[in-house]
């Protein structure tokens, strides 16, 4: 899979591609971990190109939440597909992330 | 409670004036014959005394009449009458005084008026010639009135010249041979001796008589010492009053007068009645009202106090008996209340049991079980579910019966199902639950409890007894099972868990000793023998043919006794499902978790092969994904290389995945659920993973098989 961050206007954008296993979840996790401490900047998480994720992923998520949260800004998911949003749904994390 | 306050008073309100009506009526109708016996004995009182003054009179009449002819033989010698007078005197003690007036100048020798007199002066007896200048008896009233009528007469009452009282006379005109009257012979009677007479005795205390004359007249009465002067002048006045109404007595004999006495205003009858012949005299009877009627009046005040006393108890023992009502109310109030709690006691305990609408519909396990309690709640238990591919079933018993066992029963339902939401051992469940019970049980209730856990995939039963009575292997006899301690009973007790493996077409029958020791109207007990004998041939039934047969057989025995215990039985028929895999394929991994990659490529390659959709083939890689990532983390200790197999097995409608690993027993489906309701802040890390196996398979079953754990998670297609 493959996996970036940039900054557009104050916003951190996190872009996902691929499928996210265990595997790969401990090399992205390399490249997203500065979004642990967003510092008050919003994070926008495209999933356009995410085609699968394990919940080591969904922990990755979680850990940027807490991080956004702690600052006071928050994360938006964006191209999330059904698959991906019914493991959301399981999980209970459907209600912790904004969505577009 | 108000309304039958009111009742109460109002019985007691009726009865008191019910009482009063009887008390006054009696009253009345005695006061009314006493009335008449009052007239009655006045009457008589009047008769009799009328009688005796009469007597008395007769005698003084009869006395002078005796000495008529005396004095007519003595005319000639006019001094020998005195002597003859003074003879009246002394054979009649009674008289006062007598004399002979004789017409004026009858004997011219003696002057113009000639009075030869006895009287009396102490105890001797005197005579004189009476008649002189100062007494001229030709112009005294007796005199003139028998030369008047010429006949025997009594006169009215006067106050003798000589004795200064009051006196009545009888006179009785001497003729000579020519008819001529020559005299006038006189007898001197004092009143006193008539009211004495008259009075000597009384029909009441204070009543007394009074003598009248024709015209009204008082003539004699009671004594002063007796009766004031004054109240007798009042019945006289009274009497001649013709002012005063008078009612005629009921024998039309007497008139009456009612009066109030001049001092003390006391009420007073006077009775009186004319003499019958001469003299015509008037006699008359006075009585006072309280002598009369205080008897009645005390009586009716006796009956008042008892009447009282009677009301007083009367109301004591309404009030018991309207208490006593009001406590039965309230006790059947209560009673209805507790027979209402109970039916909702009941109601919600038989929801505790399984419920036969929601019986586990599955190919490979069939239960029945029936609690029959012998009052509205008990304390027999049994419970069964499903939960990872594992059968979880417990039968118990709770000592006694009745509502304190059926509390304990539902708090040691709530306990097994507890534990068994994460425990797989039926020795650890029975552990936790004993633990549990012990806390507090001041009681000293105990449960005899078995319970098992039967894997269905394997067959593998384990269970665990608590002292309660051995299931039954229908066909085959009693499960080999140790006894142990009920719950409730030690806290720190350790349970043995014992297993065995069920075939195909087993059935495990469990029962409670309401089954065993069903009694007859003989008090004969049903009996494990019974029991067996009616299992001995059931080896093929269905559970709910079984229990309905050993119900049937029960009741046939026991013939309609009393049920003297809860009654629960359960059967469990293991039939278990058969694969003809279509597909099997197979990986082996390392614990590592870069292996995953390897992992992901088989099974895409297995969906694939399925032509799966993409949706449920994502599904199904992210559930065998985290259970194969459950084993890599945690099966092996760190830096200890091990192997994973992944079997996926496939009939064309079950999918099952099979991972295998050779680590420390670990069970992922004991693990508690992962709270998915928590803020972001709140929300572990850890426990997504079996939570989406949960999710995302149709069921997963862990069982620790050979020094192997063994994970599968079944997917329906």
């Amino acid at each position: 899979m493959n996996t970036t961050i940039e900054e557009i206007d104050g916003k951190y954008i996190a872009t996902l591609n691929g499928e996210m296993d265990t595997a790969a979840a401990l090399e992205a996790e390399e490249v997203l971990k500065p979004l642990y401490q967003s510092n008050g900047k919003d994070v926008i998480i495209d999933c356009n190109g995410l085609e699968y994720i394990a919940s080591s992923g969904l922990r990755i998520l979680l850990s940027i939440l807490k991080g956004a949260r702690a600052s006071g800004s928050k994360v938006v998911m964006r191209g999330v597909n059904d698959d991906i949003k019914n493991v959301f749904k399981l999980t209970g994390f459907i209600t912790l992330f904004e969505f577009e | 409670m108000k309304l039958k306050t009111n009742t109460s008073l109002i019985i007691i309100i009726a009865a008191a004036v019910l009482l009063e009506i009887i008390s006054a009526a009696q009253y009345y109708y005695t006061r009314s014959l006493l009335a008449e016996e009052l007239e009655h004995r006045a009457e008589s009182e009047m008769t009799t005394k009328a009688i005796i003054v009469k007597t008395s009179l007769n005698m003084s009449e009869a006395s002078l009449n005796g000495h008529i002819r005396d004095i007519k033989r003595n005319l000639s010698r006019p001094d020998s009458v005195f002597r003859a007078v003074e003879w009246v005197l002394r054979t009649h003690p009674k008289v006062a005084g007598c004399g002979v007036a004789f017409v004026p100048n009858y004997y011219p020798e003696k002057g113009r008026l000639f009075e030869p007199y006895a009287y009396r002066e102490g105890d001797e007896i005197k005579t004189m010639q009476a008649a002189g200048e100062h007494h001229d008896y030709t112009k005294s009233g007796f005199y003139k009135q028998s030369i008047l009528l010429n006949a025997p007469v009594w006169t009215e009452p006067y106050i003798d010249d000589v004795f200064k009282i009051s006196m009545v006379s009888y006179t009785v005109p001497i003729w000579n041979k020519d008819k001529e009257t020559i005299a006038v012979f006189a007898l001197d009677l004092p009143i006193y001796i008539l009211g004495d007479t008259l009075n000597y005795r009384h029909i009441y205390p204070s009543s007394y008589d009074v003598l009248l004359t024709e015209e009204g007249e008082l003539l004699a009465g009671p004594r002063e010492d007796h009766v004031q002067r004054k109240d007798v002048e009042q019945v006289v006045s009274i009497i001649n009053d013709s002012a005063i109404p008078k009612t005629l007595s009921k024998t039309g004999r007497s008139q009456i007068a009612t009066f109030y006495s001049l001092d003390d205003h006391k009420k007073g009858y006077v009775f009186f009645a004319d003499f019958k012949g001469q003299p015509k005299w008037k006699i008359a009877v006075v009585c006072y009202d309280d002598e009369v009627y205080d008897k009645l009046r005390a009586m009716r005040l006796n009956i008042g106090l008892l009447m009282l006393a009677g009301l007083v108890i009367l109301s004591l023992m309404i009030l018991r008996f309207a208490r006593n009502d009001r406590r039965l109310q309230v006790a059947n109030l209560a009673k209805e209340r507790i027979d209402s709690e109970l039916r909702i006691a009941s109601d919600i305990q038989m929801q505790m049991l399984p419920r036969q609408s929601s019986q586990i519909k599955r190919d490979d396990i069939e239960i029945c079980g029936s609690l029959v309690p012998a009052r509205a709640v008990g304390g027999d238990l049994f419970d069964y579910f499903i939960r990872d591919e594992k059968l979880f079933f417990c039968i118990g018993d709770v000592s006694g019966k009745g509502v304190p066992s059926a509390m304990v029963m539902s708090v040691v339902h709530s306990l097994f199902r507890m534990a068994c939401a994460h425990e797989n051992n039926p020795a650890r469940v029975m552990q936790t639950v004993n633990e549990t019970s012990c806390e507090g049980n001041e009681s000293n209730m105990f449960v005899t409890m078995f319970m098992g856990v039967l894997d269905l995939p394997t067959g593998r039963l384990r269970y665990c007894n608590a002292g309660h009575d051995k299931p039954v292997i229908v066909g085959a006899g009693a499960l080999p099972a140790k006894a142990n301690l009920p719950v409730g009973v030690i806290p720190d007790i350790v349970y043995e868990m014992q297993e065995m493996m069920l075939t195909d077409g087993m059935t495990l029958f469990l029962y409670t000793d309401g089954l065993t020791e069903a009694k007859n109207k003989q008090h004969a007990m049903f009996d494990i023998d019974r029991m067996m004998n009616v299992l001995s041939d059931s080896a093929d039934l269905k559970p709910a043919q079984l229990l309905e047969k050993m119900n049937h057989a029960v009741h046939a025995f026991v013939e309609g006794a009393e049920q003297s215990d809860d009654l629960t039985m359960m059967a469990i028929r293991y039939t278990p499902k058969h694969y003809e895999n279509t597909l099997m394929e197979t990986l082996v991994l390392k614990n590592d978790v870069h292996e995953v990659t390897r992992f992901s490529n088989f099974i895409k390659s297995v969906t694939k092969k399925l032509t799966l959709e993409q949706s449920l083939a994502r599904q199904l890689r992210l559930a065998v994904e985290e259970a194969v990532v459950n084993v890599i983390d945690y099966a092996y200790p760190p830096d200890t290389e091990g192997d994973i197999t992944v079997h996926v097995m496939s009939d064309g409608s079950t999918l099952r995945i099979q991972i295998i690993d050779s680590g420390v027993q670990f069970d992922p489906t004991a693990k508690e659920k992962a709270d998915t309701t928590l803020s972001a802040e709140d929300r572990q890390i850890g426990g997504l993973g079996i939570l989406l196996v949960r999710e995302l398979m149709d069921s997963i079953n862990y069982e620790r098989i050979d020094g192997q754990n063994v994970l599968t998670l079944i997917k329906n297609l």
